[in-house]
């Protein structure tokens, strides 16, 4: 009972706080009485921090919303997942957002919760529903621009080493603009490809890249299409005293990363990343546009952003707050919007 | 005749299909055989090597633990979680660390001795614990120098110089800059676990312990200390690793430390091999994390994707137990 009341009051809270940023007074139904809506996320994998980071921005999102907000992790299980949106219907929730699993499992779930009259929208998973959007991080560009990037370092004629891992959607997803660059480029030549995901992910690939380096002297660009692969990488660099012939493009940030990116002399150059909380917002935002009647389209595209090592050292950035600052466009998405859509206090 | 020859090939063959390789992959692969190379070797089996220095005590008395590669990744965030978010200092971290590895070494070995869980549940339990109870003063997150910590504050600790150094520094041998600390502290530890295990009363009572505990406590052994000893040998070796990983990454990343664990394992058996002893020992151990460093390294240089890199350790593994369980029991069986 305690717990109730206390729950009604910061929600009450954040719809203040909400709708005062927003700057719109009245939300549309079923959000003028946002206390009785209820919202399930249910996740295929919560551990590191891109995950925790979504899980914020989803729980940042629904407290400005001032819906209640239920998550269910299935921790990698996939059948358990399928099990945990039965358990969501079952509960009676008005939306559900499913985060990453696999299609299979998920397919014939997600179509019980639209039967059910619950609205469902997708982050990085295709349940192949017409009446699901799909949220995602266009990780196609994510590639796309980090070698842009690497192009406009490097010209088109370079050696490169190549990070990856193949059957990880995301990083499939990078590799295709991988191969349209050298493609595109036939000065760019990949003369070594390594990777492993076994953990500590960073360790692993800098014992992998100290032994490609030393066979393969001629590299000056690796392309490491994911934040680990690219600190393991430049340990391996560092170790090998390499730092000055070496550029290190990736994706994703943390602040982690950022302090990685900025230490004197770094390899690690540029990465391109969007803001995982940004996307758990977007993602809880279609979700009130379909709550609400409106349509958020078939796909929510977050687009991604280039942050250069040159940019974080000129602005003086350490962590994703200060990022987040300096960089509007890695603050806020201007997707899945709506007038009266309340944003969280910034 | 024959019999000699299986007796050789007992003992050498490990050691010869080391050479072998070697030899292929200075052939095959540009740049292997350097003295740098030699050095990446022995620097990327370190870390496994430590915590399989660790795991090896604990095979000698017929126990396992489990919890290694977890007790490897939370000394890893708690020696950034001191220096990080506590500000403390490189030394108070490192005494931590240690100071955490005997402790889960003291309860897995209480756990074992006095409440009778066996061993291999018993670390599993720690195992799947630490991995939990190190994400929580994080909530889950890395740590890194200038992490926000909720309510508007920035960590303002940082991995402090002298402890990097733990990790990162490298002394001058014939080339400058050239042995890694992390190689340094795993032969150290190497020679100080060999010499104990093989040449002092302690370390002959735990290989009795080992064989026949009942009979080793029967003739006055102390069976309960000396367990509970052994896992915190291997408690404080792990949480060594962890200070190494540490300070070779620069900051406490979110790892279960599973692969740490299997890599270990395996060095240790792959050892049983070695010189034919068909039993944990330390020489062994460190044979078997370089044969299987020497292995990965080979392999990467030429291309090889990273799944063969598995299969080739996974049959590393079945060879050596092969020649460990079924030859030496044909030798035994034939001759002593």
């Amino acid at each position: 009972m305690l717990r109730r009341n206390v729950f009604a009051l910061t929600a009450a809270a954040a719809i203040a706080t909400g709708a005062g940023q927003a700057g719109a007074a009245d939300m549309p139904a079923p959000f003028d009485n946002a206390g009785d809506v209820t919202i399930a996320l249910v996740r295929y994998i919560s551990t590191g921090d891109f995950f925790q980071a979504y899980l914020s921005g989803v729980e940042s999102q629904a407290a400005a919303l001032g819906v209640e907000l239920r998550v269910f992790d299935s921790r990698q299980d996939a059948a358990l997942q399928a099990d945990m949106v039965d358990q969501a219907i079952a509960l009676g929730v008005d939306g559900i957002v499913i985060q990453h699993g696999l299609t299979e499992s998920m397919k014939d779930a997600a179509q019980r919760a639209v039967d059910a009259g619950i609205k469902v929208v997708a982050f990085d998973v295709n349940v192949e529903n017409a009446a699901i959007p799909q949220i995602e991080q266009s990780d196609y560009l994510l590639g796309r621009l980090a070698l842009d990037q690497a192009i406009e370092d490097h010209g088109t004629s370079w050696t490169a080493g190549y990070v990856y891992v193949p059957g990880i959607a995301p990083l499939d997803r990078r590799h295709v603009a991988w191969e349209e660059t050298k493609a595109a480029n036939p000065g760019i030549t990949e003369t070594a490809r390594f990777g492993t995901l076994d953990n500590p992910i960073a360790n692993s690939i800098a014992n992998q890249a100290r032994a490609v380096l030393q066979a393969n002297p001629d590299i000056n660009v690796v392309f490491a299409p994911y934040d680990e692969f690219a600190k393991g990488v430049k340990i391996a660099v560092d170790e090998a005293g390499l730092t000055d012939d070496i550029d290190i493009y990736s994706a994703d940030v943390s602040t982690a990363d950022i302090s990685a990116m900025r230490e004197p002399g770094s390899a690690w150059v540029a990465t391109v990343a969007t803001n995982p909380a940004v996307v758990g917002e977007a993602s809880v935002r279609a979700l009130a546009l379909m709550l609400a009647g409106e349509d958020p389209g078939a796909s929510v595209i977050v687009p991604p952003t280039l942050i250069t090592q040159a940019f974080l050292n000129g602005e003086d950035i350490r962590n994703m707050d200060d990022l987040g600052a300096k960089m509007p466009q890695f603050q806020h998405a201007d997707v899945a919007m709506s007038d009266w859509m309340p944003l969280p206090p910034r | 005749m024959s019999e000699r020859l299986l007796d050789l090939a007992i003992r050498y063959g490990f050691l010869i299909l080391l050479a072998g390789l070697v030899t292929y992959f200075s052939v095959a692969a540009p740049g292997f055989s350097s003295p740098r190379s030699a050095v990446f070797v022995l620097q990327s089996v370190a870390i496994t090597g430590v915590l399989a220095l660790g795991v090896t005590c604990t095979l000698v008395v017929d126990g396992f633990d489990l919890s290694i590669g977890a007790v490897a990744t939370s000394a890893l965030m708690l020696s950034a979680y001191s220096m990080v978010i506590l500000e403390q200092s490189a030394p108070v971290a490192v005494f931590l660390c240690l100071l955490m590895g005997a402790f889960v070494g003291l309860v897995n070995g209480l756990l074992i001795v006095k409440f009778r869980v066996p061993d291999l549940l018993a670390t599993l339990g720690m195992m799947f614990l630490l991995i939990g109870l190190q994400r929580i003063p994080t909530q889950g997150n890395s740590i890194a120098t200038g992490m926000s910590l909720g309510d508007g504050e920035v960590a303002e600790g940082a991995f402090s110089q002298a402890f990097l150094w733990i990790g990162r520094h490298r002394l001058d041998l014939v080339i400058e800059r050239l042995v890694p600390m992390p190689v340094v502290i795993f032969l150290l530890i190497a020679v100080l676990v060999w010499l104990f295990l093989g040449f002092t009363r302690h370390g002959r009572l735990m290989y009795a312990i080992g064989s026949n505990e009942r009979a080793a406590g029967l003739v006055g052994a102390p069976v309960s200390a000396y367990k509970i000893a052994a896992y915190m040998i291997s408690g404080v070796t792990a949480s060594i690793g962890g200070i190494l990983l540490a300070a070779r990454l620069g900051r406490g990343d979110i790892a279960s430390g599973n692969n740490l664990l299997l890599d270990s394992v395996a060095a240790a058996l792959i050892g049983f091999a070695v010189l034919g002893a068909a039993r944990p020992n330390a020489f062994g151990t460190a044979v078997g994390a370089l044969f299987v460093g020497i292995l990965l390294q080979g392999m990467t240089m030429m291309n090889a994707p990273y799944y063969t890199q598995d299969f080739v350790k996974g049959a590393v593994l079945v060879a050596a137990l092969v020649f460990t369980f079924y030859l030496s029991s044909r030798r035994s069986g034939a001759g002593h």
